[in-house]
């Protein structure tokens, strides 16, 4: 795999999936790869405009955005939370163990 | 009540026949109950149908035995609400797998508003998936058809609320639009869609995709209808610090016929290329035509930095994503892998089998557009092109008052026929995007039929003038007399099943 044109490396695509907390099997990565190198190919366009001097918009603010009181606030109680988890036990979330047997 | 009635009946016509006591809110709930139980299992609009709870609450409503004057400007209203939108009790998947098994612990904002009007929530209907996609063909639940065709795709994400509205299972829905969710779904299925002004309309209880440019938006079978729920759901809100400190649009007063012929409007040359259908092309030209012999002064435009619009939506949009999506990981809520061996393992295959493909390849694309050494090269240059977007359409208000543009480049297109091409799906909302990339109001129109299928105008205003929006989309619908959608059945040939 991996063309001259490519914008992104299959190495560099199976970082970025890992980095995203995802594991996707080669067979569909080399789709994955295909696909966005394709789109990626389409960005090249912004590449013949000026943007040197243009300040970035991260988001549209039409007002200094309002802040709340510092107070606390009862929003919901716990079990209604826990409710929703997939795995609990005694208002504590379930996760396999997270110290592997050299750090023991 | 039938059909024949209803179809061309406003919010007004409901209250008007409440009054008169000649049907009941219940009675209204159950035509409409009915009308699911005949057309969905075809059309698919909806993921979760709440019949015991529309009832109860159409019956609450009744026994309220409200004065005449006191009926708040939504009772007895069904609705159909996207599946983004979290109401109380009631499941939230947002067309994703990886939370089928998720129930709203609260109330959006504007369900809440909603529910101080007197609406009633008749369930929550289908979309793609985190709202990624223009078809219903990304939902992970299957997709929802066309009302006008089933061979044909209803739009998306909100495809299951546009379709619900055309086919009238429901009056009136809530929509979410992040680049054209809302309008384009609406185009395709022949009704109105309102996407109102970025911070509008709170966003509290609606689930995160970018949230830089997610709106909740409206779905109507007219525009009274559409200024009607929009004056409900608008204002500020303490709890999403993105809302505009405005109080909530009201609109008093219709604007006199005189006073809607003084506005310029405005024609985008970008907007007309080579690649739009010339059956779209042709109905506008035709609008324009009729617009000049009421009196109205045309004036031609450019937004020059429109072709580039696309491209640094599909930087910003995704890296967005890429990030709010990081969330779910099978610990607190949602779908969790079986038998996970460590920590790694439980994250990684609750996402990757929990997600479908176009989310997966957008959190891939977000990511790396998001990652050390490409951040200048996408996501920078994608938000300095968002800065020439929205100027582009401030020094365009600068000489006109409103903008007509197509809402899509294309007619509703059949299933198969873009899936298999992301970046030929991504063009389906090329005339959607600049507008939510600026933050500014747009709302899409039926403006007449080709073949039976609906065609799309999209009216654009500046910032926060969704007034003048409406009160021009008032006047050209009366002028243009195009009949709502009818659905008497939804066909489907054995190909489409």
């Amino acid at each position: 795999m991996g063309r001259l044109s490519d914008t992104i490396s299959l190495s560099e695509i199976k970082k970025v999936v890992a980095l995203a907390k995802l594991s996707i099997p080669d067979i569909d990565l080399e789709h994955f790869f295909i696909e966005i190198n394709n789109i990626l190919s389409h960005f090249d366009k912004l590449n013949h405009l000026e943007l040197k001097e243009v300040s970035p918009t991260s988001h549209i603010s039409w007002s200094q955005p309002p802040t709340n009181p510092d107070e606390s606030r009862e929003w919901m109680g716990r079990e209604e939370l826990f409710s929703q988890a997939p795995a609990i036990i005694d208002q504590y979330f379930i996760v396999p163990k997270v110290v592997d047997k050299q750090e023991e | 009540m039938d059909i024949d009635t209803i179809k061309n009946f406003t919010i007004k016509d409901y209250h008007k026949v409440y009054k008169n006591k000649e049907v009941s809110p219940i009675e209204i709930t159950q035509f409409f109950l009915d009308r699911i139980h005949l057309l969905d299992s075809s059309l698919r609009a909806f993921l979760t149908i709440d019949e015991t709870g529309a009832l109860q609450r159409a019956r609450e409503l009744e026994e309220k035995k409200l004065g005449e004057a006191d009926l708040p400007p939504l009772y007895g209203i069904p609705m159909a609400i996207k599946d983004n939108i979290c109401i109380q009790g009631l499941p939230t998947t947002c067309g994703s797998r990886i939370l089928s098994n998720y129930r709203s612990p609260f109330d959006a904002t504007v369900i809440e508003k909603i529910k101080k009007a007197g609406g009633i929530f008749l369930g929550k209907t289908n979309m793609d998936e985190f709202a990624m996609g223009s078809s219903t063909e990304n939902s992970g639940f299957g997709p929802t058809r066309n009302p006008f065709d089933p061979s044909r795709v209803p739009g998306g994400s909100s495809g299951g609320s546009a379709a619900s509205v055309a086919a009238l299972e429901a009056p009136l829905a809530l929509g979410s639009d992040t680049g054209g969710s809302v309008r384009q779904p609406a185009a395709f299925c022949g009704i109105v869609g309102l996407r109102p002004t970025y911070g509008r309309v709170s966003r509290y209880g609606l689930i995160s995709f970018a949230s830089s440019l997610d709106q909740i938006g409206t779905l109507t079978r007219n525009v009274q209808d559409t200024l009607t729920l929009f004056t409900v759901i608008s204002g500020q809100d303490n709890r999403d610090s993105t809302c505009a400190p405005y109080p909530p649009f009201s609109f008093s007063d219709d604007l006199p016929e005189n006073e809607i012929k003084k506005m310029k409007v405005g024609v985008a040359k970008e907007y007309f290329n080579p690649g739009v259908d010339p059956v779209i092309t042709q109905r506008i030209q035709e609008i324009l035509k009729i617009l000049t012999n009421e009196g109205f002064e045309i004036i031609e435009v450019s937004l020059p930095h429109t072709d580039y619009a696309l491209e640094a939506y599909y930087i910003v949009a995704p890296a967005e994503a890429s990030s709010n999506l990081a969330r779910y990981d099978g610990i607190a809520y949602g779908y969790r892998c079986s038998h996970p061996l460590n920590l790694q393992d439980l994250y990684t295959r609750t996402r990757t089998t929990g997600f479908g493909k176009e989310t997966l390849r957008r959190i891939i694309l977000g990511t790396y557009c998001l990652s050390s050494g490409y951040y200048d090269e996408f996501y920078l240059k994608g938000m300095q092109v968002r800065t020439l977007v929205k100027k582009d359409f401030e020094d365009c208000f600068e000489k006109c008052d409103i903008l007509l543009t197509p809402v899509t480049p294309h007619l509703p297109f059949k299933f198969g026929e873009k899936s298999h091409d992301p970046y030929q799906m991504y063009l389906a909302d090329v005339f959607t995007i600049p507008s939510a990339m600026a933050g500014i109001p747009a709302l899409s129109l039926n403006c007449g039929y080709h073949q039976h299928l609906p065609i799309g105008l999209q009216v654009l205003g500046a910032p926060f003038q969704e007034g003048k929006i409406l009160s021009f989309a008032t006047f050209l619908e009366k002028t243009l007399s195009v009949p709502p959608p009818v659905i008497k059945s939804v066909n489907l040939k054995k190909e489409v099943l």
